[in-house]
C-alpha cells in the first residue's frame, strides 16, 4: 500500500497494520502487573474528574476503586465520571486519548486496552451521570491474536482498524440515569501471568505504585501523609479496595509497615535553582531501622524486608519517583538519573520523590520522563538528594560503628568484670587484657569523635568510663588492695622461679599467637589453668 | 453507593413477593436457626435480586452463570451493591459443575451451603435428566459435610418430560402409598388420588408439584436428611411464563440407618397440593386435588 500524498487523519490511522497492535500492547508491559497500573490510573483520573462535578450534581458518594479477582478474570471498578457512548466507542481506536498532559495521570489512551496482551477478552462497561444507558465494549483479543498470526503466515496484511472492528463489539443497555461508573474485566487471563490473579501480589503492587495513602497503623504514616498533603498540590490518595480470595476486602495502603523497621523519615525539598520559591519536587526518605538505645535508629545497611530471596528482600530499597501519586519507573530510575555512581548507598534508603513540576511528563510506558528542559531542570535540582543522602549514609555508618564498637566493648568489659569478681582472671592473662582494653578504648574514642548521634556519643562516654573503672579494679586486684583478686596458678602450684618464668613465656607466646582472637586466648588460658590445678 | 437508585431490572410482582416475603422469611428462619450468616449457592440472574434481598442473612455467595455477558454484568452489580468481595462466581452450566465438581476455569464450589436457590431457566425434566442428577449430587455433597440446608427451586412448568418420568413416578407413588397403609378405604382413596393426578385434564402443575416434592423427599431421605416439603407455588413470571416454586428444608439426621424417615408423612406430602401467587399475593385456588389425610386445609 502506497501512502497517499496528503493523508487525512483517518488514512494515517489505517496505515497501522494489525500486527502492530499486538506488538504495541505486548512490548509496553514487560512486567504484566503494569497492566493493573493502567486501569488504576484510568480509574483514578475518572474519580478526579467526577470530584470536579460532584458538588454540582449533589452526589457525595464515597469515591472508590475496587479491584477483585473472579476465576481467571481481573476486575477493576470505579465510581468516577464514567464514559458516555461516544467515549466507549472510541475504545476501538488504539492510542486515542483526550487526556491533557499536566492534568491527569495517564497519557496516550493505550492504557484502556492494556489487558488485550494477556487475556482472552477485555470487557468494559461504563455509564456517566445522566446517561440512561450502560455502554458495553468487548475486545476478543485471543481471537484477534490467532487471526493475525494466521494472516501473517498467509501473507495477508490488513489495516488495524478493520481487524479491531471485526474483533470488537459495542452495545448499550438501559440503566439508572444517576449511575456513574466503569468496570473493566480482563477475562481469561493467560496462565503465564498468575500474578494478575494473585491477591497478595496485587495488594503489594497497587500499594507500591498506586495513588494510595500510608497505612494508619504505620508509625510514620500519619505524619508523612500530612506533609505530602501540605506540600504536594496533587497529592490526593484514592480509596482502593481489594477483594481477597478468602472473601475479605482490604483497603490498599502503601506497603510500609512497622514490621519493616523503618527509621524516622526525613524530607528534602528540591527547589528550582533559578527560582528558589518554586519547589520542583518533595522527597521523603527513611532508612532501615534497628532498635538502638530504646529507639529505632538508622541501621546503615540496604533497606530490606521479608522476601523469598535476596532480590525480593530488596524490592523497596531505593527511592521512587511519584507523579499524581503514581510511580514512574522503578527504584533504579532515581539511582540511574541522580546517583550515577556509588549507588549502593542509594539502596540504604527507601522513599518517594513526589514531582510537583507539572511540566515534567512521563513516557508512554511510564518507565521514565520525556526528555525535556523541565526534566533536565528537575534532575539537575534533584542532585542535592544523592548529595544529602550520601553524606547522611556516611554519618549513619559512623554512628552505627560508634554504637556497635561501644556495645561490643561494653560486653567485653562486663565479661572481664564478671571474671575478675569471681577470681577467674589469671595473672598470666593480665598483659593481654590490658593491651586489649587499651586498644578498644582508643578505637572507641576515635569512633565517638566521628559520631553525630548525641545518644550514641553519651553511650560511648559511659562505656569509656566503665573501661576506666575496670582498669582501676584490675590494678587494685593485682596489688591485692581491692575486694577482688587475681588468680595466680603459678603461685598456687608453688612453681619455682624458673618454672614461673617458663609458664609466663608460654602464656605470652599464646597471647601473641591469638592476638587477633583474644577470646580464644582467654579460653585456652582458662583450660591450661584448670588442667594444671587438676594435675598438681 | 446505590441509594435511591431506580430499578432497571427484569422482575415482576409475583416473583418479588416470593423472593422478598415468602422466601425471605424462610431464609431469615434459617439464619436465626444457625445463629450466623449463611453461605449461599444459587443461579441468580446478573441482577442478583435474591442475594440483595437476603444480603443481611448471607455470608458468601456462590453464583453459577453460564452466559459470559451476564456474568460480567453480575460482577458489575456486585461492585455497585458493594458486595463484590463476598461473591464467588463460577462460570458454566449448573448441572455440569455439580456433576463434574468444577467450573470452566477449574474452580470448585465452596461446599457446604446453607441456602441453595436454583432459579432455573426452563423446566426440570429433560431427556438427559441432568437436572435431577445435579440435584442428587448437590444433596450428596451436602451430606458429606453433614450440613442441613434450605433448597429453593423455581422452574418453568413446561418441561421436556419426553420419557414419561412423571407417569412412571405416579405408578411408583401408588405402590409406595399402598404399601404404607392397610385400610382398604384409604387404599381406594389412594387409587382415586393417583388417578386424578394422572388424568389428562388435571393441570400439569399439580403433577409437577407432587413429582418435585416426592423427588426431593426421596433423594433427601436416601442421604439421611429429614425433608420438609411445602406446596408448590404457581405463578405467572416474566413474559407470562408459568412458573412453579418450591421451598424445602433438608435437616441432616445423624446416626440413622439406611434411610431417614421424614417427620412429614408421605400422606401429608401428597396432600400439600399447590398454592397460587397472583398480583403479588397468595390467592385461593379453585382447583384442588382430592385429599388423603383428614384435618383442615
Amino acid at each position: 500500500m502506497n501512502p497517499p500524498t496528503s493523508p487525512s487523519a483517518r488514512e494515517q490511522e489505517e496505515l497501522v497494520y494489525a500486527p502492530a497492535v499486538l506488538i504495541l500492547s505486548q512490548d509496553l508491559y514487560p512486567r504484566k502487573l503494569e497492566i493493573v497500573r493502567e486501569y488504576i490510573q484510568n480509574a483514578s483520573d475518572a474519580i478526579d474528574a467526577f470530584a470536579a462535578v460532584s458538588d454540582i450534581i449533589k452526589d457525595h458518594s464515597e469515591a472508590v476503586i475496587k479491584v477483585s479477582v473472579q476465576g481467571r478474570s481481573l476486575l477493576i471498578f470505579d465510581n468516577g465520571i464514567g464514559m458516555d457512548g461516544d467515549e466507549v466507542s472510541k475504545l476501538r481506536r488504539i492510542a486515542y486519548s483526550e487526556k491533557k498532559a499536566g492534568q491527569e495521570a495517564g497519557y496516550k489512551g493505550i492504557g484502556r486496552l492494556a489487558g488485550i496482551a494477556v487475556a482472552e477478552k477485555l470487557k468494559i462497561s461504563s455509564t456517566c451521570y445522566g446517561d440512561p444507558e450502560l455502554h458495553h465494549f468487548e475486545f476478543r483479543a485471543q481471537d484477534m491474536r490467532q487471526e493475525i498470526s494466521e494472516n501473517q503466515r498467509r501473507g495477508i496484511r490488513e489495516p488495524a482498524t478493520i481487524v479491531i472492528n471485526r474483533h470488537t463489539s459495542l452495545w448499550s443497555t438501559p440503566i439508572d440515569r444517576k449511575d456513574h461508573y466503569t468496570i473493566v474485566e480482563v477475562r481469561g487471563i493467560s496462565e503465564s501471568c498468575p500474578e494478575l490473579l494473585d491477591g497478595k501480589a496485587l495488594k503489594e503492587y497497587i500499594g507500591d505504585i498506586g495513588p494510595v495513602d500510608f497505612s494508619p497503623e504505620f508509625t510514620w504514616g500519619v505524619r508523612l501523609s500530612q506533609r505530602l498533603r501540605q506540600d504536594v498540590p496533587d497529592y490526593s490518595p484514592k480509596t482502593i479496595y481489594l477483594s481477597m480470595p478468602s472473601g475479605d476486602r482490604v483497603k490498599v495502603f502503601k506497603p510500609y509497615t512497622d514490621a519493616m523497621m523503618v527509621a524516622e523519615p526525613e524530607y528534602i525539598e528540591v527547589l528550582d535553582p533559578a527560582n528558589p520559591n518554586n519547589t520542583l519536587a518533595l522527597c521523603w526518605f527513611a532508612t532501615k531501622g534497628q532498635q538502638v538505645l530504646d529507639r529505632i535508629r538508622p541501621a546503615g545497611k540496604i533497606f530490606s524486608v521479608e522476601g523469598d530471596d535476596s532480590r525480593d528482600k530488596k524490592r523497596f530499597a531505593g527511592l521512587v519517583y511519584k507523579l499524581f501519586g503514581f510511580s514512574i519507573g522503578d527504584r533504579y530510575l532515581p539511582v540511574r538519573t541522580l546517583w550515577g555512581q556509588s549507588f549502593p548507598r542509594a539502596l540504604w534508603f527507601t522513599g518517594e520523590i513526589h514531582i510537583i513540576d507539572k511540566d515534567v511528563v512521563p513516557t508512554t510506558d511510564r518507565s521514565d520522563f520525556v526528555e525535556t528542559d523541565s526534566r533536565k531542570r528537575l534532575y539537575k535540582a534533584a542532585e542535592r538528594v544523592p548529595a544529602k543522602l550520601n553524606k547522611l549514609a556516611q554519618e549513619i555508618s559512623n554512628n552505627r560503628k560508634a554504637y556497635e564498637d561501644g556495645d561490643r566493648f561494653k560486653q567485653k568489659l562486663e565479661t572481664w568484670r564478671e571474671r575478675l569478681r569471681s577470681g577467674k582472671i589469671e595473672k598470666a592473662e593480665l598483659k593481654s587484657i590490658r593491651g586489649e582494653l587499651h586498644e578498644s578504648l582508643s578505637r572507641l574514642r576515635q569512633r565517638a569523635a566521628k559520631c553525630t548521634d548525641l545518644d550514641v556519643q553519651q553511650f560511648d562516654k559511659e562505656v569509656q568510663k566503665y573501661a576506666a573503672t575496670l582498669q582501676k579494679e584490675l590494678d587494685e586486684a593485682k596489688s591485692s588492695n581491692g575486694d577482688t583478686s587475681i588468680a595466680d596458678v603459678a603461685a598456687d602450684l608453688n612453681m619455682t622461679a624458673k618454672a614461673k618464668k617458663v609458664f609466663q613465656i608460654v602464656m605470652d607466646i599464646l597471647a601473641d599467637h591469638f592476638a587477633d582472637d583474644p577470646d580464644a586466648y582467654y579460653e585456652i588460658s582458662a583450660k591450661i589453668s584448670k588442667a594444671l590445678r587438676k594435675k598438681y | 453507593m446505590a441509594e435511591q437508585r431506580e430499578t432497571v431490572f427484569h422482575t415482576n410482582r409475583n416473583k418479588d413477593f416470593l423472593r422478598g416475603e415468602f422466601d425471605y422469611s424462610h431464609v431469615e428462619r434459617w439464619y436465626r436457626m444457625r445463629g450466623k450468616r449463611l453461605n449461599y449457592l444459587g443461579l441468580p440472574a446478573w441482577e442478583m435480586l435474591d442475594i440483595i434481598s437476603w444480603e443481611k442473612f448471607l455470608e458468601r455467595f456462590t453464583t453459577i452463570e453460564r452466559e459470559e455477558n451476564q456474568q460480567h454484568l453480575m460482577f458489575l452489580q456486585a461492585n455497585v451493591q458493594d458486595v463484590e468481595h463476598r461473591l464467588y462466581s463460577l462460570y458454566g452450566k449448573f448441572d455440569q459443575i455439580l456433576l463434574t465438581g468444577r467450573d470452566q476455569y477449574g474452580r470448585r464450589p465452596e461446599w457446604p451451603y446453607d441456602v441453595v436457590n436454583l432459579d432455573y431457566f426452563g423446566g426440570f425434566l429433560y431427556s438427559d435428566l441432568s437436572r435431577p442428577k445435579a440435584i442428587k449430587k448437590l444433596i450428596s455433597n451436602q451430606v458429606d459435610f453433614q450440613r442441613s440446608f434450605i433448597l429453593i427451586i423455581t422452574q418453568h412448568l413446561r418441561d421436556g418430560d419426553v420419557i414419561g418420568a412423571k407417569a412412571a413416578f405416579l405408578d411408583d407413588l401408588r405402590r409406595s402409598l399402598k404399601s404404607s397403609v392397610l385400610e382398604s378405604g384409604t387404599r381406594d382413596a389412594i387409587d382415586q388420588i393417583i388417578d386424578w393426578y394422572g388424568a389428562s385434564d388435571t393441570p400439569d402443575s399439580m403433577r409437577q408439584a407432587l413429582y418435585m416434592n416426592m423427588f426431593l423427599r426421596d433423594t433427601g431421605e436416601a442421604e439421611h436428611f429429614d425433608v420438609e416439603c411445602r406446596p408448590g407455588m404457581i405463578y405467572s413470571g416474566t413474559g407470562n411464563a408459568s412458573m412453579i416454586h418450591f421451598v424445602t428444608d433438608f435437616r441432616f439426621r445423624p446416626g440413622v440407618g439406611h434411610k431417614t424417615a421424614s417427620k412429614q408423612s408421605l400422606l401429608e406430602l401428597v396432600d400439600l397440593g399447590t398454592l397460587e401467587v397472583r398480583d403479588g399475593a397468595f390467592v385461593k385456588r379453585t382447583l384442588r386435588p382430592p385429599r388423603l389425610s383428614s384435618g383442615n386445609d
